[in-house]
């Protein structure tokens, strides 16, 4: 099996304190992988390692077999991506936001219309950027990074801040992706249960540290083999996460 | 070329060409103005016609400049901070030190622009107002280029400032600053103040000869491309933060 992003050892520390620890994830060509976890688990982290908007303290990784930094340009070439809030010209319009990307990327004019088409935003297209609503940034951010049809996307939390219909409609969007054209997509997110409904394996991580990774049929039975409830996945990854807090306490106590 | 362009996309609805254009016709208006008002009293100056119409009225001119200078500077790199969009660009394939020389550039282009229009009105003024053969248009060409040059360690050095804050205050509050330091210390005689680029752009201004001094233009073209230099570096080593 083709592996299109893999990491090894990952570790970032920040002065006294271990943001993302020795995490090896493995991702495969054509895929969905959703990377799970609570809040401060790393998981922004990592995606920024992968784009090179904050450097790894130890370890390393390859994106499409090129290595960073010395293919950063090709890496950012092949990637779409969006990290935590979404960004852009407040200056600037939506449709004028999507057409600076555009011209960087080196696109033709109509992956402008496509993206903001996917999106849901082609109506609001010539507003201003700093006028939009959160989840009508969100949504920029998210065209931003289909822009040109990637072979690789890095979605973090793409539904952050959408209300429920947007949720699901974003869902059905980054699901429906690989089926469009061939790409692979490393999504992140908090919830088992909006994972679960889109991804093909998922890597799980708490504290910094790979708790899992595996397809959800292999979470399931992992699952069943630890004794967790298997009825609501969403429930086996709380107890897992449960689970490492209190191994953690325990070895924080001894 | 085609990052030029983009950067100039980018530029749409902030007032950074704005500035400068108007810092430009400004002082264009006033130096004709200006003039008209106080035309006996400069004429009866004991200095030679060129030196006045040069010097005399570059005082206010120069305080526009510097003032468009360092509003534009901060500008130019607030847009990219205020929406976060700095951020985007950083995941982009585009190469950082050429976003910065851009933004260099256009900052560059538009202050010659400036600087162009406010001596045009100056030649304009001696042009039509000056005795026959007073005027002397190879002064003020060569005083045109003495001032611009005299700008750009500001402009390199404020474009660096503002690419190394995201809150807007700082630079512009490092640009006053450096103006009234600038101005306490522009009278001094010693080199070493040179140092300053507040100070470097203040020399013309308090010069009584329009005749441009050589070791300012070099001192100025030094600076300017350390400072360029040093916004390059920083540019390429912020992408791992
Ligand atoms: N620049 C930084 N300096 C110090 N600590 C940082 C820095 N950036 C992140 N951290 C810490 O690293 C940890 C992981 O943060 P990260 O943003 O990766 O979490 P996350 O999994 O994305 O969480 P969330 O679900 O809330 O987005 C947090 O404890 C955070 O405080
Ligand atoms: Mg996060």
């Amino acid at each position: 099996m083709e592996h299109i992003i893999t990491t090894e050892h990952l570790t970032k520390e920040y002065k006294n304190f271990i943001a993302v620890n020795d995490v090896s994830i493995h991702v495969r060509q054509g895929s969905i992988y959703g990377f799970l976890g609570p809040n401060g688990a790393g998981k922004s982290t990592t995606m920024k390692m992968l784009l090179g908007l904050t450097a790894p303290t130890k370890g390393n990784f390859t994106i499409d077999g090129k290595h960073f930094p010395q293919d950063r340009l090709a890496i950012l070439k092949e990637t779409g991506s969006f990290i935590e809030s979404p960004s852009f010209y407040a200056n600037l319009t939506g449709r004028e936001n999507l057409d600076i990307i555009r011209r960087i990327l080196d696109l033709p004019k109509s992956a402008v219309e496509e993206a903001l088409e996917l999106v849901g935003l082609s109506e609001f297209g010539d507003r201003l950027a700093k006028k939009y609503s959160l989840g009508m940034k969100q949504r920029l951010g998210l065209a931003g990074a289909l822009l040109g049809r990637p072979p690789i996307l890095i979605l973090d939390e793409p539904t952050n801040g959408l209300d429920p219909s947007g949720i699901h409609e974003i869902r059905n969007l980054v699901k429906s992706l690989p089926g469009l054209y061939d790409c692979t997509v490393f999504i992140s997110s908090h919830m088992l249960s909006e994972i679960e409904l889109m991804a093909d394996d998922i890597g799980i991580l708490n504290h910094g540290s790979l708790l899992f990774e595996g397809s959800l049929h292999d979470l399931r039975q992992n699952a069943l083999k630890n004794g967790f409830a298997t009825n609501k996945l969403e429930d086996v990854f709380l107890s897992m996460i449960d689970k490492d807090n209190a191994d953690r306490k325990q070895r924080a106590i001894l | 070329m085609n990052s030029l362009m983009i950067e100039l996309r980018k530029e749409k609805r902030t007032g950074v060409i704005p500035v400068l254009f108007s810092v430009g016709i400004l002082g264009a208006a006033y130096a004709f103005v200006n003039y008209m008002v106080r035309k006996e009293t400069l004429l009866s100056l004991p200095l030679d016609p060129m030196d006045i119409l040069l010097t005399q009225l570059y005082g206010m001119i120069m305080v526009l400049n510097l003032f468009g200078v360092v509003v534009a500077a901060c500008m130019i790199y607030n847009m990219e901070f205020k929406g976060n969009a700095v951020k985007k660009m950083y995941m982009l394939p585009v190469s950082v030190p050429t976003m910065y020389f851009s933004k260099f550039v256009i900052l560059t282009v538009m202050l010659l622009f400036a600087v162009t229009l406010e001596n045009a009105a100056l030649a304009r003024i001696g042009v039509v107002e000056f005795p026959h053969g007073a005027f002397d248009m190879r002064a003020v060409v060569a005083f045109s280029l003495y001032s611009f040059i005299t700008t750009m360690p500001t402009l390199s050095f404020m474009l660096l400032v503002a690419s190394r804050f995201e809150n807007m205050w700082i630079p512009l509050g490092v640009g006053v600053a450096g103006f009234l330091s600038g101005m306490a210390l522009a009278a001094a005689d010693a080199a070493l103040l040179m140092v300053h680029p507040f100070v470097i752009m203040l020399k013309p201004a308090i010069a009584m000869s329009a005749q441009p001094d050589v070791l300012v233009a070099v001192v100025s073209v030094v600076e300017t491309a350390l400072f360029l230099g040093v916004g390059l570096w920083m540019a390429k080593r912020l992408q791992y933060e």
